[in-house]
């Protein structure tokens, strides 16, 4: 169960009659999507290639501080892509957020890692980056749902909010079932994950492990540890970013600052 | 209130600047004006769910801003225009307030007290069960007055309490104000309404262009 069957770069073009299929589809029916799907292979082929290089360095480096730099990279570009999708502007979310994402996904990457698949040293760049890769791509869309969840409900419910804080009910008391709302929102995806894995569709990861040769038993052993993973450090990041971003929207007085819109 | 200044986000001019205000413990302010004129937004300031550009709101001697804001809030009470319930019965809305713990040692109230508040407030045909939120507007306000006197608070604010209400009903709410004014509790209440309450302890003042006149 160990040989790889390597794609040779000819049969690599022969994919690109999938591309070719797409953009016939476009063209037949009028979708007007030919230049994304032109602009989305060149960039899907130069920045795979580009990856590929870059992890071929930095495996055979074995650098910690390149291996930080390179996870420090990617929690910067996941809380830009969590900004892309949140459209809130007026609390300033993005410094939690990327305080509670760095360091959740650190101690998420370190302990999978380490403690479960036993690396030594536990920043082995060939296990550690595509750990915290899974865990940063994954609790990134969580957060990006659960943070414009918040946003939306308070606006939406903002008389219902100071009706309670009226009555004596502090900003926690006064938000508390947006609060969990917003948490449940985010984490919903990785639990329906858990439940669909194995029957309803094949993860990724699992997936390339066995086409690159890896016993199935072995494989689904790291699958269970990623979906475990991945509903951990949602749970994790979600509460600690909503518990954060939720005292935002509130000022000194505990007044809401969220105006209607 | 002293030297209250307010303007609102993204505006330059301001509602009002450098206002003074005093309201007298047991006292009844009724505050009248033209809409949009500020009369909110004073009740606001003085529960700091708004907070002004410059200026303090005392209490007892107190600055409000020193106080922790439930507790603020658990003394003084805002009651606004359009009344806010949450998805449940009638009684659950009633006994919110208790559910927050700044009014953890208030005592609740039971159910005979509520059905024989409901009577005092023209409300005999409602249900301590039946859900608050199909209630109509004018039912709800009232049920948002009942619930805000419920803890006790020693301060009241009421943003318009009878705009949707019929001429009975409005009797009825500002005799209540003044029969709670004269239990010794302090009321500044904006209104529309001729039929304000009068009582001996009433100041009613009009804002016009950012200054407090008395009439």
């Amino acid at each position: 169960m160990n040989e790889i069957v390597s794609i040779p770069l000819t049969h690599l073009l022969l994919a690109l009659l999938f591309i070719v299929i797409a953009q016939a589809t476009s063209m037949v029916w009028h979708l007007g999507l030919g230049r994304d799907i032109t602009v989305g292979t060149i960039r899907t082929v130069s920045q795979l290639f580009l990856m590929g290089y870059a992890l071929t360095f930095i495996f055979r480096a074995k650098s910690l501080p390149l291996t930080l730099g390179i996870f420090l990279v990617m929690v910067v570009s996941a809380v830009f892509i969590v900004k892309g999708r949140v459209k809130e502007r007026e609390v300033p979310y993005l410094a939690p957020t990327f305080i509670t994402m760095l360091v959740s996904y650190f101690v998420t990457a370190v302990f999978v890692s380490y403690a479960i698949v036993g690396i030594t040293p536990w920043w082995e760049p060939r296990y550690f980056i595509p750990t915290a890769g899974m865990v940063i791509g994954n609790s990134m869309s969580a957060l990006a749902i659960s943070i414009e969840r918040l946003f939306s409900q308070m606006r939406q419910q903002r008389e219902l909010i100071e009706m309670k804080l009226t009555l004596g009910a502090d900003y926690r008391e006064a938000s508390g079932d947006i609060f969990i709302s917003a948490v449940k929102a985010g984490m919903i995806p990785s639990i329906n994950a858990m439940m669909g894995v194995g029957l309803v569709f094949l993860p990724g990861m699992m997936s390339g492990q066995i086409l690159a040769g890896s016993d199935p038993m072995e494989a689904i052993r790291y699958q269970i540890v990623v979906m475990f993973m991945l509903v951990g450090s949602t749970a994790m990041s979600a509460i600690i970013v909503m518990i954060a971003v939720r005292r935002r929207c509130f000022g000194s007085g505990e007044e809401l600052l969220l105006t209607s819109r | 209130m002293q030297g209250l200044s307010f303007s609102y986000p993204g505006s330059a001019a301001p509602v009002f600047e450098h206002l003074d205000l005093s309201l007298p413990e047991g006292g009844c302010m009724i505050i009248r004006g033209a809409s949009g004129c500020g009369k909110s937004t004073l009740l606001r300031l003085a529960c700091r769910l708004s907070s002004p550009a410059s200026g303090r709101v005392l209490i007892q001697g107190s600055d409000i801003s020193a106080m922790p804001p439930s507790q603020l809030r658990s003394r003084v009470c805002l009651v606004s225009q359009i009344p806010q319930m949450v998805d449940g019965s009638v009684k659950s809305n009633l006994l919110l307030p208790f559910t927050f713990a700044a009014n953890a040692g208030k005592q609740r109230p039971l159910d005979a007290g509520l059905m024989e508040m409901l009577m005092d407030f023209h409300l005999p045909d409602i249900s301590l069960e039946q859900s608050a939120v199909k209630l109509s507007v004018g039912q709800k306000q009232r049920l948002a007055l009942m619930r805000a006197l419920l803890p006790g608070p020693e301060l009241l604010l009421l943003d318009e309490p009878t705009s949707s209400l019929d001429r009975e009903s409005t009797t009825m709410v500002f005799s209540i104000i003044e029969r709670f004014n004269a239990e010794g509790k302090t009321i500044m209440l904006v209104t529309h309404d001729e039929e304000a309450p009068s009582g001996p302890r009433t100041k009613t003042l009009t804002l016009v262009n950012g200054k407090l006149i008395e009439t």
